[in-house]
């Protein structure tokens, strides 16, 4: 079967994984505040493609680097702000020519906290000889990063969003050749700075549909800036979850898995002018057939087999969802209480449970794989950008030797710890294992977790043994307490009358 | 069957043990079903808290949990009653909190996971199992029949006036305070029974924990030295009586002391006189018992009188003094609506508001009790036969609880216990007799006959009693079977009742839909969530004191007034800002800090509960305070209706509620069709305009709307001639009168 061999591929990376996962802790390491990139390298052809489509901001950089030191070298640094540094997320590095290089170690370089610039690392998995050339397709994602402007409308107007960024790529290395491609979700763009031209373009950029570009440009230093603004019409709801906690809880006695994921959700975008009205609203929801900024509605396409959905939030049951559920899918659709408009606020909580069959294997030596995705938020057209995301997955009480593994890019994971978490009548309380993530977009949904452990039987006998022992106890107890005379010695009775 | 196993299992039915094992058995599963019952709301909605006061408790509850007992116990909400906050901790009655507290607190020490909601939701149901045991165990201090304790317990457990007040979700005081007072009951009778200083204290115990969860413990407080009275108007006193009554008083006054609500009320207010009152009483019983027998019984008489004459002379005295002294508080006006149903609304208008405060119709009778209802009196006439000391008990309480549940809605529930338990005396007794399988035999009766004779022969009278027995088959299974089905409709009553009536959280609606499935109209917590996410943390909500708890609890912003009503002029200020024009209302709100206006409106939905409806009484109440400001009178058309349609007074119109809630209506239909549905009104074809508010948010189906209070004007000016100027209107020149022109003169 092909699952089975999968498991197995799987299994023998954990061993790897948990081995790296222990001794790093953190994706971070440091340096001295006195590190600047040596000059190593020189980019000879760079194309830059910002996707601004979503409400989150896809840059993907194609680069050839070329080794111009004498000696063979294996770190790439790229620099950022340390504004964009904190909202940076997803960072996945590959060689575009060798697709079976499997994605580079990317990491956050920290030498100096209060420095601007911050450096991102990327080790080539083999040093580059001197003078040869590597061509890496490097992809990363920037959360809130527009601002709505106006910043704030009234509620049947569309919204439009700026962003800025610079021409030239930032890069710590000479680039020689390099272009620069913004894609938008529609050809409505009022506003972009525009630039002087070189070569036989007089003037950047160039517009072709839904698509700016600025380049080619000839030879820039290292660190060369031109800031471009931009400003675009997105008439959608700018979805930002800060808080996305995700539990995923494994029993084997149910035979089931229960996942609940609490959402923290805000609307990033422009803010109402007047406040909320409601006859307006309903009637633009008649004549404009709900085409607007508010978010009306989530969708989540649930794992196919989903059972028991509900959908709450701090004050109860939220009864505006819909739940279809066959052999080909399980959605789950639900709506906020209210539409929510720019700057509003609404958090909420969601669950189902799954049969244990679907995620869960047993090996041949006797452990547990679990295979759940990572992250399973709602599928928007405008997508959904999530600044933390913890997702802790409970183990049965008694599980041990926990490893995992993790398609999500390792940049992103900012902790992992396994703890102990007790419920319904445990002694000992159950293995948890908790990832800290941070900066994740809704592409990364259906990534995988692999989880494997060990489950010894008689860690699965302890509470039914328990629980029967203490009962017994119990009634033993109450028998004897039962049993002891209270009165005073009891007059024979004869003599009562 | 063959007749063989049913004599086996007849048998089984006799001995002792199993008798016993049957009866736990059989009272577990009446507690399963009392609890099963009131499970209606949770299974067609949700485990949500229900209505207006228990949103408050829940409330009190999750901060109990949060912040431990003392800090609790020493609570300043300032988050109620904006400015004024409420000194919380010393003016509830912390019972039905520290309860769940402590029973989520030992799921806990189990790690079992269970959120403070569901404790408080299933507390109710959860103690109305209990309430059922309470009340088996007092019938059958009543009677030898152990079938009546079990009758009882059914009835109890099933009957609409307790449930009303017991559904899950109901989490008020009552839902733990009729437990404790049904058990307090039984202690007591217990207790009177056998003298007994154990029972006594234990009675005292439940008492103390009956204060600390229900304003109702005064019930007890009167009832209890009512019945030791009338025993000893009727000669009955004993040291049994001295010994039991002065227990419980001393102890039970003494913890009733140590909640800061009640405090030193047990020896100030008049309610609690009569207790202190034979408690004394007793004494001086007690004392001329020993003097009797220790002097000559001339001497005693004069002694008698005059030591009792002087006694009750001087007592009063110190009564009267002491109260017009102010010592002891004289009867509190809630007090006197009980004696005068009038009384209430001409001087407290806001008790009067409260629905649950009106007499009682006569069907509300039948619709709470059923079958009960006629049952009941056959019940304690049974006890008039038997006359011990606890018959007297029940026949005091039903006579009280009959006058009390007569006057008010609400105390429908204090009634309920001894219905129930005289009913099931009368049932019981009726089916003991008719349901006897044993016909007795002629032997029998031509023994009992000469017996008779033979006793009639001696002159005395006959010490056994005469043999009846109920002879026809005919007749047995008759009367048993009338019997069974109207156990039958008793219990498809309750169940109709329990559904149809009681078992609405009044925070969710539901509505059909054309193709018969359940719609929810969910607009209260619509509007709730919204304002707990999207304003400020401290923005101060202004509505009609019913929503206050809900607010509190729901959207957890502060209120200016709630439901624990306990400023009457806080309430009118309310009031009259929301009965006044824009340009009164405006600096009521500044002066409060508003930021918010929520109101309620049924226009769109035909939802009867709004606050067009209520209005009326937000006028009285204003009008009781400023009745030079507002007057109910020119709310009404000078035919005498209470319109708002066109034909609307001009107050009525220029109100603030009226324009709240109308704001905008007349824009959701064609011009000039704007209908009020709750009022099948056709509203004017302008609608009204609002220059100090704004329409914040409306939810769905325009249940609640709420408005935000505009800040002072940037340019200084009044809000009025700064909407006109952005509605494009001309200022009105003040043309100033020039005076003639003369020459200027150097």
């Amino acid at each position: 079967m092909k699952t089975s061999a999968v498991f197995s591929a799987v299994l023998s990376l954990l061993s790897l994984a948990s081995a790296a996962s222990s001794d790093k802790g953190s994706s971070k390491s440091t340096l001295p505040s006195t590190f600047k990139p040596p000059q190593v390298f020189k980019n000879a052809n760079l194309v830059h493609v910002i996707s601004v489509e979503k409400n989150y901001v896809k840059e993907n950089i194609n680069v050839v680097v070329e080794n111009i030191d004498k000696k063979a070298q294996n770190e790439y640094y790229l620099p950022f702000t340390a504004d964009q540094i904190s909202r940076l997320g997803g960072v996945e590095v590959k060689d575009r020519k060798d697709t079976s290089a499997g994605p580079f170690v990317a990491e956050n370089v920290e030498f100096d906290p209060e420095s601007d610039t911050q450096y991102l690392r990327i080790r080539l998995p083999k040093p580059l000889a001197p003078g040869a050339q590597q061509t890496l397709g490097i992809s990363y994602y920037i959360l809130k990063a527009y601002s709505p402007l106006p910043a704030a409308i009234k509620q049947e107007e569309a919204q439009f969003l700026t962003y800025t960024f610079s021409a030239y790529v930032p890069s710590v290395y000479t680039t020689s050749k390099q272009k620069t491609e913004v894609k938008f979700p529609s050809g409505n763009i009022p506003d972009y700075t525009k630039i002087p031209g070189s070569g036989d373009i007089k003037e950047f950029p160039q517009k072709q549909g839904t698509k700016l570009t600025y380049g080619p440009f000839d030879e820039k230093p290292a660190g060369a800036y031109e800031p471009i603004r931009v400003r675009f019409e997105f008439n959608r709801p700018v979805t930002h979850v800060g808080r996305l906690e995700r539990d995923i809880e494994v029993s084997h006695w149910g035979g089931n898995v229960a996942f609940e994921e609490r959402y923290t959700l805000y609307h990033r975008g422009a803010n109402l002018s007047s406040l909320f009205n409601r006859v307006k609203w309903q009637q633009s929801q008649y004549y404009q057939q709900g085409n607007t900024h508010a978010l009306k509605e989530l969708k989540f396409p649930l794992r196919v087999g989903s059972i028991d959905p509900y959908y709450t939030d701090v004050i109860g049951n939220v009864s505006t969802s819909r739940f279809r559920s066959n052999k080909r899918e399980a959605s789950l659709e639900i709506k906020p209480r209210y539409p929510v408009f720019g700057g509003w606020k609404y958090p909420f909580t969601i669950g189902w449970n799954s049969d244990a069959k679907n995620f869960l294997r047993k090996t041949a030596t006797g452990g547990f794989v679990l295979n759940v995705p990572f992250l399973e938020g709602p599928k928007q057209n405008e997508g959904v950008e999530y600044e933390q995301v913890e997702v802790r997955v409970i183990l049965p009480e008694g599980a041990e030797n926990v490893k995992y593994v993790t398609s999500i890019p390792t940049q992103s994971i900012s902790s992992t710890e396994v703890e102990i978490h007790k419920t319904f009548l445990d002694t000992i309380g159950r293995t948890a294992l908790v990832i800290k993530t941070r900066n994740l977009v809704d592409d990364f949904r259906d990534r995988e977790l692999v989880i494997s452990y060990d489950y010894p039987l008689s860690a699965s006998l302890r509470k039914p043994f328990i629980v029967f022992s203490s009962t017994i106890a119990f009634f033993v107890a109450v028998w004897l307490i039962g049993n002891i005379e209270l009165k005073f010695a009891s007059v024979p009775v004869v003599s009562k009358k | 069957m063959s007749a063989e196993t049913l004599q086996v299992l007849a048998d089984v039915g006799k001995g002792k043990s199993t008798r016993g094992v049957l009866r736990v058995i059989i009272l577990a599963l009446i507690a399963g079903a009392s609890i099963a019952s009131r499970l209606f709301s949770v299974i067609r909605f949700e485990s949500i808290i229900h209505e207006f006061d228990p949103w408050f408790n829940f409330r009190a509850t999750k901060y109990l949990v949060a912040n431990g007992f003392y800090n609790f116990w020493d609570w300043f909400d300032d988050r109620t009653w904006h400015p004024l906050g409420r000194v919380t901790g010393g003016t509830l009655y912390p019972g039905l909190m520290v309860t769940s507290g402590a029973i989520w607190h030992a799921l806990r020490a189990l790690t079992i996971p269970v959120d403070i909601r569901n404790v408080c939701v299933l507390l109710a149901p959860a103690f109305s199992g209990l309430t059922a045991v309470a009340a088996y165990l007092l019938t059958n201090e009543m009677t030898t029949y152990n079938s009546a304790g079990l009758l009882a317990a059914l009835f109890m457990g099933i009957a609409p006036g307790y449930i009303s007040r017991s559904v899950a979700g109901s989490y008020d005081n009552e839902a733990i305070a009729i437990f404790l007072l049904v058990f307090t009951f039984y202690l007591w009778i217990k207790a009177l029974k056998q003298g007994s200083m154990l029972w006594g204290a234990l009675c005292a115990l439940f008492y103390g924990y009956m204060v600390a969860s229900w304003g109702g413990y005064a019930f007890i407080t009167c009832l209890l030295p009512l019945h030791a009275f009338v025993l000893i108007l009727m000669g009955r006193y004993s040291t049994r009586l001295y010994v039991s009554y002065t227990t419980w008083y001393a102890l039970g006054t003494l913890a009733s002391m140590q909640i800061p609500f009640v405090g030193f009320l047990p020896v100030k207010t008049s309610e609690h006189m009569p207790a202190l009152g034979i408690f004394g009483f007793l004494q001086l019983l007690a004392f001329l018992d020993y003097v009797r027998s220790a002097i000559p019984s001339r001497q005693f008489q004069t002694f008698l009188w005059l030591f009792a004459g002087g006694i009750f002379v001087m007592s009063l005295a110190a009564l009267v003094v002491a109260t017009s002294a102010g010592v002891i508080a004289p009867w509190s006006g809630r007090f006197y609506s009980l004696w005068d149903t009038g009384y209430a609304k001409i001087h407290i208008p806001i008790i009067a508001s409260v629905s649950e405060h009106q007499p009682t119709a006569w069907p509300a009778f039948f619709f709470d009790l059923n079958l009960l209802i006629f049952v009941f009196p056959v019940g304690v006439y049974l006890c008039f036969q038997e006359l011990a000391d606890e018959h007297v008990f029940i026949i005091v309480y039903a006579v009280f609880g009959s006058y009390f549940a007569g006057v008010m809605v609400r105390l429908m529930l204090t009634l309920t216990p001894v219905v129930c338990v005289a009913g099931a005396i009368a049932i019981s007794t009726i089916l003991n007799n008719y349901l006897v399988a044993k016909t007795p035999t002629e032997e029998d009766q031509q023994a009992a006959e000469a017996a008779e004779k033979k006793g009639s022969k001696s002159g005395l009278k006959s010490a056994t009693k005469p043999v009846v027995g109920i002879y026809g088959l005919w007749s047995k299974s008759l009367m048993v079977a009338g019997m069974a089905v109207y156990l039958l409709i008793f219990v498809m009553h309750c169940t109709w009742v329990t559904s149809n009536a009681y078992s609405s959280p009044s925070v969710v609606l539901a509505s059909r839909m054309p193709d018969g499935s359940q719609h929810i109209i969910d607009d209260y917590r619509e509007a709730y969530q919204w304002l707990r996410q999207n304003t400020k943390e401290d923005a101060k909500i202004m509505s009609w004191w019913d929503y206050g708890y809900q607010i509190g609890g729901m959207a957890d912003r502060p209120t200016l007034v709630d439901n624990n009503t306990w400023n009457n002029t806080h309430i009118a200020t309310v009031g009259k800002a929301m009965s006044s024009r824009e340009e009164v209302s405006y600096p009521i709100m500044r002066q409060h800090e508003v930021d918010y206006v929520l109101v309620v409106f049924g226009g769109l939905l035909g939802y009867s509960g709004d606050d067009i409806n209520k209005f009326l009484w937000m006028v009285r109440i204003a009008e009781g305070i400023w009745p030079d400001e507002v007057s109910e009178r020119a709310f009404f058309t000078p035919r005498g209706e209470y319109r708002v349609d066109g034909e609307a007074t001009e107050t009525m119109k220029n109100s603030l509620m009226y324009k709240m809630s109308y704001y905008n209506f007349n824009n959701l239909f064609p011009p000039g069709q704007a209908v009020d549905r709750m009022r099948q009104a056709r509203l004017p074809e302008v609608g009204p305009s609002l220059s100090t508010l704004e329409e914040a948010f409306t939810s769905e189906n325009w249940i609640i709307r709420i408005y935000k209070v505009k800040d002072l004007d940037n340019v200084g000016r009044d809000h009025i001639s700064a909407t006109a100027f952005e509605k494009g209107l001309k200022k009105k020149k003040t043309t100033k009168k020039r005076g003639p022109r003369v020459l200027r003169v150097d």
